[in-house]
């Protein structure tokens, strides 16, 4: 992935995968795709990585505070009664 | 994610104190665990919280929508984040080149790219990698970090994060881009070192 037009490439390769790459970007990308394995390999393992970070999920929530649950519930009372 | 926020919404605006409970849960689910992803401590992720949902409780206003809930919140999350005790956890501001962040790899050196045949379960279900992945994502600087996060984690759209980071959607896409290369790179060198075990779904 070193010539120039790899170069060009690379940097369109995340709106590729998010279907936000203008048409004629597009087809050109996909012209050079058909020829370059490098950046077929790369176009791969960047797809990977975006799905793994998808699927990530961080550890579980402990419950809400009582501060805030009393916070909430006085200020959700508090909007009732002016409404 | 919009449609846990809008039903946490229906159930605030509803004023019933069990659905504003159990909206307040699905509210502190969705700030902890981005807070958690962003700071990456459990402390920061707890006070992010708090902070953020008694916010909430201040300001409490119509919002018209899921999506302007979840905007405001994320707005206000982030800011905590950023403001959090524990700063030094944040890798200082720098710009990511893409010029730095390109493989050099070709002719002959191709090939190598090519024995990246991990899958996204594999990486998930793989403690090692797993763990890298979110070592990699704590050592983005903490625009590209927060970019990442908001739209590959949080899946919000372009917008949605250009509008949460304050920033053009050019900006947010230039940044989605070269955080996303930094972390392909950073797991590149162990897919090619591991050699790969097979993990079963319940590991």
């Amino acid at each position: 992935m070193t010539d120039r037009h790899c170069k060009r490439i690379f940097a369109m390769l995340s709106e590729y995968l998010d279907d936000q790459l203008p048409v004629k970007n597009c087809r050109e990308l996909e012209r050079h795709l058909k020829g370059c394995r490098p950046c077929i390999a790369f176009l791969e393992s960047l797809k990977t990585t975006v799905e793994a970070c998808r699927g990530y999920k961080a550890p579980r929530a402990p419950a809400p505070s009582k501060e805030v649950k009393a916070a909430l519930l006085a200020a959700i009372q508090r909007s009732h009664r002016s409404q | 994610m919009n449609s846990q926020v809008e039903q946490a919404l229906a159930s605030l605006k509803s004023g019933n104190p069990e659905d504003v409970e159990l909206a307040l849960e699905t509210l502190q689910g969705v700030v902890y665990s981005f807070g958690m992803k962003v700071c990456g401590v459990r402390e920061d992720a707890e006070d992010t919280a708090q902070e953020t949902l008694i916010r909430l409780a201040r300001q409490l206003k119509d919002f018209p929508d899921a999506r302007a809930l979840a905007v405001w919140l994320y707005k206000v999350a982030k800011t905590q984040c950023l403001m959090s005790r524990r700063k030094s956890k944040f890798a200082p501001a720098q710009m990511l080149s893409l010029d730095a962040l390109m493989p050099k790899e070709s002719g002959a050196a191709a090939p190598a790219v090519k024995s990246w045949e991990v899958t996204p379960e594999e990486i998930l279900l793989n403690k090692e990698l797993r763990s890298k992945l979110k070592d990699a994502v704590l050592a983005l600087p903490k625009h590209y970090r927060l970019v990442l996060i908001l739209r590959d984690m949080e899946q919000l759209d372009t917008r949605e994060v250009a509008e949460v980071m304050g920033i053009s959607e050019e900006t947010t896409k230039m940044r989605l881009h070269r955080a996303r290369v930094f972390l392909r790179n950073a797991l590149a060198g162990y897919v090619r070192r591991a050699e790969m075990p097979k993990v079963r779904a319940h590991d």
